[in-house]
C-alpha cells in the first residue's frame, strides 16, 4: 500500500523541467490535445488583470500552449469581469452556466460549471488572487498531463518536497494543511500525505477524469477531488508540481476555521459513504465561534453548508453537449 | 540647387512617414497585453544597480526567442542583440537602462487595474527595456523593415555609482558603423531630451574624532550646507547645486561621529561644475582645519555637457512626430542620459513613452492607455532616421 517515496521521485516535479514551452506545444499539437485556463473570481479586481495579461499573451500569442482564457465569476460587485474582458478574457457568470441547474456560491459551483462552459480537454484552474502570477502557474501543471498520459490531475505545491532539499526541512502547506488535512489523510488515506499542498488552488485535470467527480461548491472542493479520484484511479494518477513562490492574502484564523469546518463535513461525508465510519451523527451546519464584547463572550454561528453537485457526466445537458451517450 | 533637391525629397519622404504615424497608435493596440505582459515579468526580477543580471538574462531571452541576432551579454553585463537591417552598412542604438534604484529585498510584485501598472521602477525604466523586448516582434507584425541594423542594449549600471558605466562601455568598444542613439525612458511621454549638463554628483562625508571633539558630526555637515548655500551659482549657465539626500549618527543620545551629504551640482558649463567643484573643495579643507573634524568629497557620477542643437534635424523631425501625435513637448532637454552619447558624440536624443507618477519610490505606476502612442513615437523616429531625413 505505500508507495510514497517511489511515488515522489517519479510524479513529483519543477517548473524549471518544463522551461522548453517549443517542445511542449510540439508534444500538445502531436496529441490533438486543447487546453482551457480556468480563473474561478469573486471581487479580484486588483489581480485579475495582471493574470489575464500574463496568460495571454504568454501562453495563447507568444507560445500558443492554452486554447482558451476563462474568468468564471460568482458575482463580483466590483470590475473583475470588465478588467477581465478588457484584457481579453472570456468571462461569464457563474449563474448564466447551465441556468437550469440553479446558482449556488461558492468557487466549486465555479470550477463544476467550468466543465460544461469550456472545451479543453485538459482544464488548468488557477485562483485570482495571486499577486505573483507567472505563467509557470499554467504550464508547470499541464506540461506533466502531456507529457506523461497515464498522469491525470496535477497538483500545484510552492515550496521543495523533502527528497529533492539538500537539507531536511519541514515542507507542507499551509496552517490547515498540517492541523487538519494532513493528520486526516494519515489516518485514512496516507497515501494522499504525499501531496504536499492538497488545499492549493491550482491544480490541471483531464476532463475525463473532471466529468467524472462530484464538486463539493464550497471549500471542501479540493480535498473531496483528492479522495475520489484516489479511490477510483489510485495515487498513480496523481502528480505535484512545485512552482516556487505564491503571494497571495493572507487569511485570518476565524476564516480558516470556516474552511476547516467545511473540509471535515466533505471529508466525514466520504468517510460514512464509503463504509470507512460507521454511526455517525448526523452532521450540524453550525460552526460556532466566540467573540469578547467588553466583558462578555458572544457566540457567533456560521453556517456552512457543503452542498455537492453531481459528477457532470450525469447531466443531460453536459452529455449532450458534449455527444456523450 | 542639388541641395534644395534634396531637401525636397527628404520633404516629400518625411511627409509619407508622417501619414505613416498618424496610423501606428491603431495598429498597435493588438501588441498592447504582450507589452504589458513583459514590463510585468521584466519589473519583477529585481535590478539593482550592480546587480541586474537576471534582469539582463530575460531580456536576452526575449531577443533570441524573437529571432534576432548576436543575442548577448558584453563584459559590462549590457543584453545587447541586433535586429538586422538590409543594408548592414550602418547601425541605429535603442537603449534603456536595466537597473532600478530598489535592493532585490524589497517586494517587486506588480499590479495591473485601474488604467495603471505599478511597481517598483515601472517608470525607470522597466518599462523602457519591455518597449525594447517588445519592438521586434512589432516591428515584424507590422510589416517593418529597416535599412539600417537596430541594436537593442538593455545598459547596465546606470545610476548613482554605475554612472552610466554600462553604455559607456559600449559606446567605448563596439566596433558597429553607429550613426545615432535612442535612450528610451518610461516616462514621460512628451520628454524629448537632446543635450547633457555639466554635472558631478557626489558624497561629502564628515568624520568627527571621539578622542579630540565631542561635536556632533551633523553640526559639521550643516555647516557645510551653509556654506555651500552662500556660493554664488551662476544663472545664466542654469548652474544648479542639488542636495539630495542626508544621513548621519546612530542614536538619538549621543552627538553623531558621521555625517554624509549627497548632492548633485550641474550646469550647462563644464567650466563652471570645475570651478564650482574647486570651492566645495576649499570648504571642506577649511572645515577640516577644526579640532578632530575630517570632511572629504567623493564623486559618485560625472557628465561633460554637449549634445545636438535644437536645430538638428533628428530633434526637429522627432518635434514633428511627436506634434501629429497629439504628444505635449516636455520644457527640458537636458538629461543625465544623454551623457554617454554626448562623451562619443554620437547623435542621439532621449524618448518618453507614457505619463507616470510617484518614479523611484515602491508604489511607482505607469498610466496604460498613453503607452502605444508612446512606441508609435518611437517607431516613426526609426523610420526617419532610416529614411534618411534625421541623420
Amino acid at each position: 500500500m505505500f508507495n510514497i517515496g517511489n511515488w515522489i521521485e517519479t510524479n513529483t516535479f519543477h517548473h524549471r523541467q518544463f522551461w522548453d514551452l517549443l517542445r511542449l506545444i510540439r508534444e500538445k499539437e502531436k496529441q490533438g490535445l486543447t487546453i482551457s485556463l480556468c480563473i474561478p473570481a469573486l471581487n479580484e479586481e486588483k489581480t485579475i488583470g495582471k493574470e489575464v495579461v500574463l496568460f495571454k499573451s504568454e501562453l495563447q500569442d507568444r507560445y500558443p500552449l492554452l486554447d482558451e482564457i476563462a474568468v468564471i465569476d460568482s458575482g463580483s460587485t466590483d470590475r473583475t469581469r470588465e478588467v477581465a474582458a478588457d484584457f481579453g478574457a472570456d468571462v461569464y457568470l457563474s449563474a448564466d452556466i447551465l441556468p437550469e441547474m440553479g446558482f449556488k456560491r461558492g468557487k466549486g459551483e465555479n470550477l463544476w460549471k467550468a466543465i460544461y462552459q469550456l472545451k479543453g480537454d485538459i482544464i488548468v484552474y488557477v485562483d485570482a488572487d495571486i499577486k505573483n502570477i507567472h505563467p509557470r502557474f499554467a504550464y508547470g501543471l499541464v506540461a506533466p498531463l502531456i507529457y506523461r498520459p497515464e498522469i491525470k490531475y496535477v497538483k500545484a505545491f510552492y515550496d521543495r518536497p523533502l527528497a529533492l532539499s539538500r537539507e531536511i526541512r519541514p515542507s507542507g502547506g499551509g496552517r490547515v494543511t498540517e492541523i487538519l488535512v494532513r493528520p486526516l489523510f494519515s489516518l485514512f488515506f496516507p497515501e494522499l500525505t504525499a501531496i504536499i499542498q492538497p488545499l492549493s488552488g491550482e491544480y490541471a485535470v483531464r476532463r475525463e477524469i473532471l466529468e467524472r467527480i462530484p464538486f463539493p461548491v464550497g471549500y471542501g472542493v479540493e480535498t473531496s477531488h483528492l479522495i475520489d479520484v484516489y479511490q477510483e484511479w489510485g495515487l498513480e494518477a496523481f502528480a505535484q508540481t512545485d512552482l516556487d513562490q505564491r503571494v497571495h492574502r493572507h487569511q485570518p484564523t476565524r476564516d480558516l476555521g470556516k474552511m476547516a469546518f467545511g473540509i471535515l463535513r466533505t471529508f466525514l461525508k466520504r468517510l460514512r459513504e464509503r463504509g470507512i465510519v460507521g454511526d455517525l451523527p448526523e452532521l450540524t451546519a453550525n460552526l460556532r465561534q466566540f467573540q469578547v464584547q467588553g466583558d462578555h463572550y458572544e457566540q457567533v454561528i456560521h453556517e456552512i453548508y457543503e452542498e455537492e453537485r453531481p459528477p457532470m457526466i450525469e447531466i443531460p445537458a453536459y452529455r449532450e453537449k458534449f455527444g456523450i451517450h | 540647387m542639388e541641395k534644395t533637391a534634396n531637401d525636397a525629397m527628404t520633404s516629400l519622404a518625411m511627409e509619407k512617414i508622417l501619414d505613416q504615424v498618424r496610423k501606428l497608435p491603431q495598429a498597435l493596440e493588438p501588441y498592447r497585453e504582450m507589452l504589458l505582459a513583459n514590463v510585468v515579468m521584466i519589473g519583477e526580477i529585481p535590478g539593482p544597480t550592480f546587480g541586474e543580471e537576471d534582469r539582463v538574462n530575460f531580456l536576452v531571452q526575449r531577443f533570441t526567442e524573437c529571432g534576432l541576432q548576436n543575442c548577448s551579454t558584453d563584459e559590462a553585463g549590457n543584453g545587447l542583440a541586433i535586429l538586422p537591417g538590409t543594408s548592414g552598412e550602418k547601425c541605429l542604438l535603442v537603449s534603456a537602462h536595466s537597473d532600478t534604484p530598489f535592493p532585490a529585498t524589497i517586494d517587486h510584485t506588480y499590479t495591473v487595474s485601474g488604467g495603471k501598472i505599478r511597481g517598483p521602477g515601472v517608470a525607470d525604466d522597466i518599462l523602457g527595456l519591455a518597449v525594447l523586448a517588445t519592438l521586434p516582434t512589432i516591428l515584424e507584425g507590422l510589416g517593418l523593415r529597416f535599412s539600417y541594423d537596430i541594436v537593442l542594449m538593455g545598459a547596465t549600471r546606470s545610476l548613482d555609482m554605475g554612472n552610466q558605466s554600462g553604455l559607456r562601455f559600449f559606446l567605448a568598444n563596439t566596433d558597429l558603423p553607429l550613426k545615432a542613439g535612442i535612450a528610451v525612458e518610461g516616462a514621460s511621454l512628451g520628454r524629448l531630451h537632446f543635450r547633457s549638463m555639466a554635472s558631478l554628483g557626489g558624497t561629502i562625508s564628515c568624520h568627527v574624532d571621539r578622542k579630540v571633539s565631542q561635536r556632533s558630526a551633523i553640526d559639521v555637515l550643516n555647516q557645510i550646507i551653509t556654506r555651500l548655500r552662500e556660493i554664488d551659482m551662476p544663472r545664466e549657465s542654469n548652474t544648479a547645486l542639488i542636495l539630495g539626500s542626508i544621513s548621519g549618527g546612530a542614536s538619538y543620545k549621543v552627538p553623531a561621529r558621521n555625517a554624509r551629504l549627497k548632492f548633485q551640482l550641474r550646469s550647462d558649463s563644464d567650466e563652471i561644475v570645475r570651478e564650482v567643484t574647486g570651492r566645495i573643495n576649499r570648504i571642506l579643507d577649511e572645515m577640516a582645519l577644526q579640532a578632530g573634524v575630517s570632511a572629504h568629497l567623493e564623486v559618485i557620477a560625472r557628465t561633460r555637457s554637449g549634445g545636438i542643437s535644437s536645430s538638428h534635424p533628428l530633434v526637429v523631425q522627432t518635434r514633428r512626430i511627436m506634434a501629429v501625435l497629439g504628444i505635449e513637448p516636455r520644457y527640458s532637454i537636458y538629461s543625465s542620459i544623454m551623457s554617454g552619447y554626448v562623451e562619443h558624440e554620437l547623435p542621439a536624443l532621449g524618448v518618453g513613452i507614457t505619463n507616470a507618477d510617484n518614479v523611484n519610490y515602491e508604489d511607482e505606476f505607469v498610466e496604460i492607455e498613453p503607452i502605444m502612442t508612446g512606441v508609435a513615437q518611437l517607431i516613426g523616429i526609426l523610420l526617419a532616421i532610416d529614411g534618411g531625413c534625421c541623420v
